[in-house]
């Protein structure tokens, strides 16, 4: 910077002598008085040069210093107040011993890999942070290409929480994942296998249970963590299955009507106790007790109640480098009863599912993962034609490779039994590799 | 006008309770660091527990339910910031639902605006140069005297929410500080001949007790932060190390040491494991064990 504004100024000041003291240019003929002048000249020239090299010098460091203030004042501003916005993508390659059609009715979840081929199962948009005191808020958008190749955009979550009410206190409210289980909040990036359990396919739908609503919840004042969840949601549309679904859809052979939501006996009801407490230094475990109470669209007075259990174990070792080696052990257990039929109708009946899953992980070195899981579900009666009610078994080993905290590939096995397929038993064989950009995720328990 | 006579019960209750809850100052802390220098400071008036154990990378905790319980009882919650808790910190915020250390309040204190932070990240910064901490260096304990610098501020927030001991933490601090520069100069003198020496670290987690103790940390033996060494990145190491002759390569406890004992095979670096935290070995207790632990692993005689 300097060299460039030097000659300029040297040329500045010398024409700007010349020109404005025409006396210089008449004593040019006397030698001695020219070298004198051109002495002044050179001293002048040096005293505006170190002049400008100190104002020079002295608004640099002016400019640095206000640029170094702004930036530390950007940092502790946006501490805790940014807003988080991530972008997460989640595709599949896989093929399987069974037709695409086939591979559709195995594969129930709506982000379920379930094509020979490749799957977009989950680009997920997320945006959320404080929104003042009082709230935090959050988004999630989800883009999706379907079997026929058509992009289907969804909301899938949207809603506020508060930050601090009293007495221990949360509201929740918007569009939101029922607390019910500890597998159905998670969405699909965080998931330990590239498909969810058959269990909530089939209790909850392909997007996992979540409506419109609001929830309280309750952090007690136990020794332990102790959380108590009070939740009402809207019953009706594709993401309640079990509840008013959408009319023109089918349960255990009942077709669904346009039931209204009328009255606050309409909505869905969810509560669920979550405890959590460290058993030593290195393991930890969760247990919780979960309920749904809701009207389902098989009459105008039917209703349908599904409880579930949850237990999750972490060991981690005391000594342990970006959180391995590590074993988690997830255990959940559901059951429906489904009334079909007003009261007095001749097909009256009350359809009772059920079903569970485990899975064991095992982190073992950095950035490695092998997951095992075990399923079941199951249904009373005869229900072997029908894919969401009919025994069903599902074996699942898997290898994730974290290559960092944003990235993953992951292998999977299933080897499924059924009673609706020609074949009884289907084995597939899944790759699925994962991006998230943007914000940090959080490391969830 | 019933209800008036209850009136009065109620507020002897909450008096009586409230009267408990003030007796000691809650701290939660996100590290046993951080614990250990408040402990110090707090003496008897403080209730101090930290959420993590100083034998993990405090980075990879998770927020677990337990931490969620403590946090809501929290008065005050003392974090290492710049990044170090980004994973964890913000959802276990969000669970924990206590105004008083939601930050912006005075029962948050980020202790990293406390220090000057090395290693700033300057101009275009990509995830594909691995764990980058913009903000700087999150391992800023590691200098003594960045300790008091966070002790000074610890105290001064006691004293704020606890005015009534404000003199005791004062005192307190005072103390820790000569203690802390009467050990400095020890300290120094005992790793007098690291003065200016070239050593290579496991991880970018070593640049202020480097800073403290006057050595060189020339090169990480993960390729980038947080990013495990390839084959490829040992054999380049191994070159550097024979081509400069570095004789010193330091370790956390909690990092896998094979591709540590590897250079030393190939180049015959001398292998120090360095405590990094308060908790990290059995006998750290405080802030003072710390250093005295790492002097000890460092200095010429308890080389291993």
């Amino acid at each position: 910077m300097f060299y460039i504004h030097h000659p300029v100024l040297v040329i500045a000041i010398t024409s700007g002598i010349f020109l404005f003291n025409p006396s210089a240019i008449q004593a040019a003929t006397d030698s001695d008085t020219l070298q004198k002048q051109l002495l002044e000249l050179r001293q002048q020239m040096q005293l505006q040069q170190q002049d400008t090299q100190m104002q020079i010098t002295a608004l640099e460091k002016r400019l640095s210093e206000t640029s170094e203030t702004s930036a530390t004042k950007l940092n502790t501003t946006t501490q805790g107040s940014s807003l988080k916005t991530g972008l997460s993508g989640l595709f599949t390659v896989g093929g399987s011993s069974v037709d695409n059609d086939a591979l559709e009715g195995l594969q129930a979840g709506a982000h379920d890999p379930n094509q020979n081929g490749f799957t977009v199962q989950n680009v997920e948009l997320s945006i959320g942070g404080t929104v003042d005191t009082y709230l935090d808020a959050q988004a999630n958008i989800i883009f999706q290409i379907d079997a026929d190749g058509e992009t289907v955009v969804e909301l899938e979550e949207a809603f506020f929480t508060t930050r601090s009410l009293p007495w221990g206190l949360q509201v929740k409210g918007g569009q939101y994942f029922t607390e019910f289980g500890r597998q159905n909040k998670q969405h699909p990036h965080t998931w330990a296998f590239v498909d969810q359990p058959v269990v909530l396919s089939r209790f909850f739908g392909g997007d996992g249970l979540r409506s419109q609503g609001t929830r309280v919840s309750w952090l007690m004042p136990t020794d332990w963590y102790s959380e108590f969840y009070l939740g009402a949601q809207n019953a009706r549309g594709e993401t309640v299955t079990s509840f008013l679904n959408a009319p023109g859809e089918d349960i255990g052979g009942h077709t669904l009507i346009n039931r209204d939501a009328r009255g606050s006996g309409d909505l869905l009801y969810s509560a669920r106790w979550l405890n959590g407490m460290d058993i030593s230094d290195t393991l930890s475990m969760n247990l919780g007790l979960s309920g749904l109470w809701g009207p389902n669209a098989s009459s105008t007075s039917t209703e349908t109640q599904i409880y579930g259990a949850d237990l999750y174990l972490k060991w981690q070792a005391a000594t342990s480098q970006r959180g391995f080696p590590f074993a988690a052990w997830h255990t959940e257990a559901l059951q429906r009863r489904y009334e079909a039929g007003a009261p007095g109708d001749s097909t009256r009946e009350i359809l009772k599912d059920r079903g569970m899953f485990t899975q064991v992980l095992w982190g073992f070195t950095p950035g490695w993962i092998a997951g095992l899981r075990w399923e079941t579900a199951s249904a009373e009666g005869d229900t072997r034609s029908d894919p969401l009610r009919d025994t069903r078994k599902r074996l699942s080993p898997n290898l994730t490779w974290y290559p960092s905290e944003y990235s993953k590939v992951r292998l999977q096995y299933n080897r499924d039994w059924t009673e609706h397929l020609a074949d009884k038993t289907a084995d597939t064989l899944w790759l699925q590799v994962e991006f998230s950009l943007g914000s940090h995720m959080a490391h969830t328990f | 006008m019933k209800n008036l006579y209850k009136y009065p019960l109620w507020l002897v209750l909450l008096a009586v309770l409230s009267g408990n809850a003030q007796a000691v100052l809650k701290v939660e802390t996100t590290t046993q660091d951080l614990a250990a220098i408040a402990k110090t400071l707090g003496g008897q008036y403080v209730d101090v527990h930290s959420l993590t154990l100083g034998t993990r990378d405090p980075h990879f905790a998770v927020a677990k339910p337990s931490m969620i319980r403590r946090v809501y009882g929290a008065d005050l919650l003392l974090i290492i910031g710049a990044d170090m808790e980004i994973g964890w910190l913000p959802p276990l915020l969000q669970s924990a639902r206590n105004s008083r250390v939601q930050p912006g309040n005075p029962g948050y204190l980020d202790l990293s605006l406390t220090v000057p932070l090395l290693g700033k990240v300057q101009g275009q910064v990509s995830r594909a140069m691995g764990d980058i901490h913009t903000k700087g260096n999150p391992h800023y304990w590691l200098d003594p005297r960045n300790g008091v610098r966070m002790a000074k501020v610890m105290a001064e927030r006691f004293a704020q929410l606890d005015p009534e001991h404000a003199k005791d933490y004062r005192t307190n601090f005072v103390t820790f500080e000569k203690a802390i520069n009467t050990k400095f100069v020890e300290w120094r003198k005992a790793l007098h001949h690291l003065n200016n020496k070239p050593v290579i670290a496991y991880h970018t987690s070593f640049v202020y007790l480097a800073d403290a103790f006057r050595f060189r940390v020339v090169d990480e033996v993960e390729p980038r932060p947080g990013i495990s060494p390839s084959a490829a990145s040992l054999g380049s190491l191994v070159a550097r190390i024979k081509k400069e002759q570095i004789d010193l390569l330091i370790i956390e406890p909690y990092y896998d040491r094979r591709s540590a004992r590897y250079l030393n095979e190939q180049t015959g670096i001398q292998v120090s494991v360095v405590p990094q935290s308060v908790g990290a070995q059995s006998d750290i207790h405080t802030y003072m064990d710390l250093f005295d632990s790492i002097v000890k692993v460092l200095k010429p005689t308890g080389a291993n």
